[in-house]
């Protein structure tokens, strides 16, 4: 055990941390909470990809820094300390980069990898639809080689970004025979989103705002080249994947200016004459998020820690995210409430504290213990792989 | 980062598991609950003779000079054997603090006495109330012809009774602050008695101290600072008790994974059945997320840096989590995990004890609201 970062490390997390600043005075970014899945800025993304922090964990025969995950959770710790705005960068980074150096093949690596790195496209997810959402393999939309290409007919729901995104990331059915398990019927693919057939509607989240959106694919053509890996082997690629992106800080800190705003807000708001941080139920609760954040961050250290070794941490994975979830589903709900009636106030309204953040943020907030596999599936992941639980006697 | 045991951590964790896998048999432990003395002389020799008693003292002491992370998983051991002893109390409680404090002739006398297994020794700093606060100590030190005597009552003294020696935390009549003296365990004027506590007859004592005589080289450090020397112990008592509770955690699961393996209902294992492996993850979760906590905060008092915060989330988080995975065992293993014929209840006892003992969850967390700038 040693729980010490290097000496590189610590230089590393200065630089990250120097450069958000930097970035986040010019005052001219959209810094805030929720930041990799709504706040998109491609100006933004341009700087963190001159700054050579997009793909530092990619292999460096990729054109990445052939960094570290640990190094990676360090790099994002920062960014999602402040709230920057990486929604324009994040999926590719983190996964279809990840999957196409997995994966694809050298036409989709030429094709893709330096534009990722240099913040030139966006990409969305087009996994779920409307009766393929804890049950992906329940997908429908096809796609039927024709030629040189796919057909591509469906739809696709809950598309973060989709509304912004130059291309798709796809789970496509490539094997229409109903004889052939379904997990053996799935293509990934890559999608152009401004190809002919391709429709996006805006899909308004509860909280108000415009972050997921249904795609529809009416006749899509999308080239053969496009396929990622092996055809009909989708199921099981995403399988993969799914782990990294239940690995990442994203889960733990997409609020953290919440648990900041809060801190603040209790030690220059007053009652009875004393700080509302002198009452001692207002610190146990702020104590009992702040220990919860620590353990919940260890534990996405570790979990990054197996990455590093070469080890795939699918139940790992699926246990830090659960936690964290549970964590962020908890801290806006404590926010408001320990604020009070001004903790209901919304963004933009006068006497909002910290501007309406934690409002706004406890009605984000049911979203995050459903994102990326719901805790329910993924508690049955933690069960099944990592308990061994509910397999059948020898 | 590495959250892996090296070799020697993986030595240290097996061989500890090995023994008291060996040394500890369900009946021993459910007789040691009757028993008067509350624990095994035997076992406490063995484990005086693979040398944890004096891991943390220096070598001029008769000590290995060890790792604090090698002693954190010994505790780990320890808190899934579920053996009861006076380990903690006589090498912390008493031995840390001569050594961090005392005289050159004081960690002369008691330090290789302790490292040998020879001194069983506890700390008495508790009045009848159980506040872990210096302004409820009920033992008062007058001064007496150049020499103290002590009177007053200290409660919740693990095996005060068995005790060869009682360091005992005394407020001194000039006002000075609290000052602490190693007494005799048997010295005229000192009284057990025992208290029958969750975790048995023969743990817990409330000592009665009536003019006890003392002198100023039974002094622990300077006169007057006592509570401080106590204080500075907290984060390693804190992380061995969170430590202990990941053993216990550790214990639980098995128990309880067992028997829903084992158990068949409705024609098949209830762990088929998705609600309970639910139920087995919750206990997962707190375990996992127990070890790395506790884990971390052992590993930088090893590396000798401040982690007063750190401590209090292990000890807050583990102690909490501890007595939650014994609630979900019990749930799981239905009747039969509550009979005294399962081993669940030595750890639904063991639970409660280590939640409350060096300081509650929100006692913790009051430590860490401290911390960060409440």
């Amino acid at each position: 055990m040693d729980f010490k970062f290097t000496e590189e490390q610590v230089q590393f997390r200065e630089e990250v941390k120097e450069f958000v600043t930097t970035e986040k005075e010019k005052g001219i970014f959209p810094f805030g909470n929720n930041c990799w899945m709504h706040l998109s800025s491609m100006e933004f993304s341009k700087e963190v990809a001159k700054k050579g922090l997009i793909g530092i964990a990619w292999p460096k025969e990729h054109g990445g820094r052939g960094m570290g995950y640990v190094d990676r959770v360090i790099m994002l710790e920062e960014m999602f300390r402040a709230g920057a705005p990486v929604a324009y960068h994040f999926m590719a980074d983190r996964q279809v980069a990840p999957g196409i150096i997995h994966f694809g093949s050298d036409f989709l690596k030429k094709e893709f990898l330096s534009k990722i790195r240099n913040a030139e496209v966006c990409f969305c997810l087009l996994f779920s639809e409307p009766d393929a959402g804890s049950d992906l393999a329940n997908c429908r939309t096809t796609a039927v080689e024709e030629g040189d290409y796919y057909i591509v007919n469906g739809q696709k729901v809950w598309t973060s970004n989709g509304h912004i995104a130059d291309y798709g990331w796809a789970l496509v059915k490539t094997n229409l025979d109903p004889a052939v398990s379904r997990y053996n019927a799935f293509s990934e693919m890559v999608i152009d989103m401004k190809s002919p057939g391709v429709t996006v509607r805006p899909l308004i989240n509860s909280a108000g705002a415009h972050s997921f959106n249904e795609v529809y694919f009416d006749n899509v053509k999308v080239p053969k080249e496009y396929l990622v890996g092996t055809k009909d082997n989708g199921f099981r690629q995403i399988m993969t994947n799914l782990d990294f992106e239940r690995a990442g800080i994203e889960r733990l800190m997409q609020n953290s200016l919440t648990l900041d705003s809060l801190k603040d807000y209790v030690k220059t708001n007053d009652k009875g004459g004393k700080p509302l941080s002198q009452d001692p139920l207002i610190r146990d609760s702020i104590a009992k998020l702040e220990i919860e954040f620590e353990v919940g961050k260890l534990f996405i250290y570790y979990v990054a820690s197996l990455l590093d070794k070469g080890k795939i941490p699918s139940y790992e994975a699926a246990m830090g995210k659960t936690f964290c979830t549970l964590y962020e589903a908890k801290l806006a709900d404590v926010a408001t409430t320990l604020m009070g009636l001004p903790g209901l106030l919304m963004p933009g309204s006068p006497e909002a504290p910290c501007n309406g953040m934690a409002c706004e943020d406890y009605l984000w907030s049911p979203s995050y213990t459903l994102q990326g596999g719901v805790v329910e599936v993924l508690k049955n992941i933690v069960a099944q792989r990592g308990l061994k639980l509910g397999r059948k006697k020898k | 980062m590495d959250f892996n045991f090296n070799e020697e951590q993986q030595m240290v964790y097996d061989s500890t598991k090995k023994f008291f896998e060996k040394e500890t048999s369900g009946t021993l432990l459910r007789e040691l609950m009757e028993d008067d003395k509350g624990y095994s002389p035997e076992v406490w020799k063995k484990m005086a003779e693979l040398g944890w008693m004096g891991l943390l003292f220096k070598e001029e002491y008769g000590g290995f000079e060890g790792s604090f992370l090698d002693f954190a998983l010994i505790l780990e051991g320890m808190g899934k054997s579920a053996m009861p002893s006076p380990f903690l109390s006589t090498v912390i409680l008493t031995g840390l603090i001569i050594q961090d404090n005392g005289s050159e002739e004081l960690k002369k006398e008691y330090l290789p006495k302790i490292a040998e297994g020879e001194c069983i020794s506890t700390l008495a700093f508790l009045g009848r109330k159980g506040l872990y606060s210096k302004s409820e100590l009920e033992l008062e030190a007058k001064q007496v012809n150049g020499g103290y005597r002590i009177s007053g009552a200290a409660s919740f003294v693990p095996y005060a009774h068995v005790a060869d020696n009682i360091l005992c935390a005394a407020k001194t009549t000039d006002g000075k602050g609290v000052t602490l003296f190693m007494l005799d365990g048997k010295a005229p004027g000192i009284e057990t008695i025992n208290l029958h506590s969750i975790s048995g007859k023969g743990v817990d004592c409330l000592v009665n101290f009536r003019d006890v005589q003392a002198t100023p080289a039974q002094i622990v450090g300077e006169a007057g600072k006592g509570w401080e020397y106590i204080e500075a112990q907290w984060p390693k008592v804190a992380v061995a008790l969170s430590c202990e509770c990941v053993g216990g955690m550790d214990r639980v699961m098995e128990l309880a994974l067992n028997h829903v393996n084992e158990r068949i209902q409705f024609g098949k294992p209830l762990s088929a059945l998705q609600v309970v492996q639910h139920m087995c993850v919750d206990m997962a979760m707190k375990l996992e997320t127990s070890r790395h906590t506790a884990h971390y905060a052992a590993w930088q008092i090893n590396e000798g840096l401040d982690c007063t915060k750190e401590a209090a989330i292990a000890k807050s988080w583990c102690g909490e989590a501890f007595k939650v995975v014994t609630k979900i065992g019990h749930q799981l293993t239905g009747g039969i995990g509550f009979s005294k014929e399962f081993d669940l209840f030595l750890y639904t006892r063991n639970a409660k004890k280590l939640e409350l003992l060096f300081g509650d969850g929100s006692f913790q967390r009051a430590i860490v609201a401290d911390n960060i700038g409440l």
